[in-house]
């Protein structure tokens, strides 16, 4: 049964937000989710580039009042 | 590692430069790249045990903007990137020598060790530099 785990790193700023999503996902599972709640604008590209090039998974990224929820589940 | 090596030659002690190299830095090392950082000149000060009484990071009005928000501290940076990805820092023996600083007089926990520059840029051959 896969878990997600929530990173609240609004307020942060760049390359935060980022850094705090890999801190958490070295504690997840393989198979579970780390959502991460960022104000920071570039994240909602710098996330998704970097999952990409890690070869994990973005599960979904989503606009919310004025932070981004991006979801990424492990996969390695 | 699956990107190029990444060198980053830090010279400036300038709060502006050293926040964009410990931010390269540690982006690149969470990204699958090597990266090398080698400490040389004015910023070797910034990496003292000892800061200076008006603070270890000195810049412009961009710095004043870095001190007043919640922006990722230089060095806790580079620390968080050691954890978490493969991230070396030199000091330059050159810098120690003429500063009189010794290895122990560098914050613990962040340098890999002294390095001299012919060294540094003969590794460096095999990836990318970026001089700040």
């Amino acid at each position: 049964m896969s878990e997600r785990i929530k990173v609240d790193a609004r307020g942060a700023f760049c390359p935060g937000p980022l850094m705090e999503l890999i801190a958490a996902l070295k504690l997840v599972e393989v198979g579970d989710e780390v959502e991460v709640w960022s104000s920071d604008k570039g994240s909602a590209t710098d996330i998704p580039e970097w999952v990409k090039k890690v070869r994990h998974e973005l599960v979904g990224i989503e606009p919310r009042d004025a932070y981004w929820s991006i979801v990424v589940r492990k996969a390695k | 590692m699956s990107g190029l090596p990444l060198y980053i030659l830090l010279c400036s002690g300038e709060h502006e430069r050293v926040q964009m190299a410990a931010m390269m830095a540690s982006v690149g090392a969470v990204s699958e790249r090597a990266v090398e950082v080698f400490v040389s000149m004015n910023a070797l000060s910034v990496f003292a045990k000892e800061a200076p009484a008006e603070g270890r990071y000195r810049g412009g009005p961009f710095s004043r903007l870095l001190n007043e928000k919640r922006v990722p501290d230089a060095l806790g940076l580079l620390r968080q990137a050691k954890e978490l990805g493969d991230l070396k820092l030199w000091a330059c023996s050159m810098a120690l020598d003429v500063q009189g600083l010794e290895m122990d007089g560098l914050v613990d926990g962040l340098f890999d060790g002294p390095l001299g520059l012919t060294k540094f840029l003969s590794d460096a051959e095999s990836g990318q530099m970026v001089v700040l």
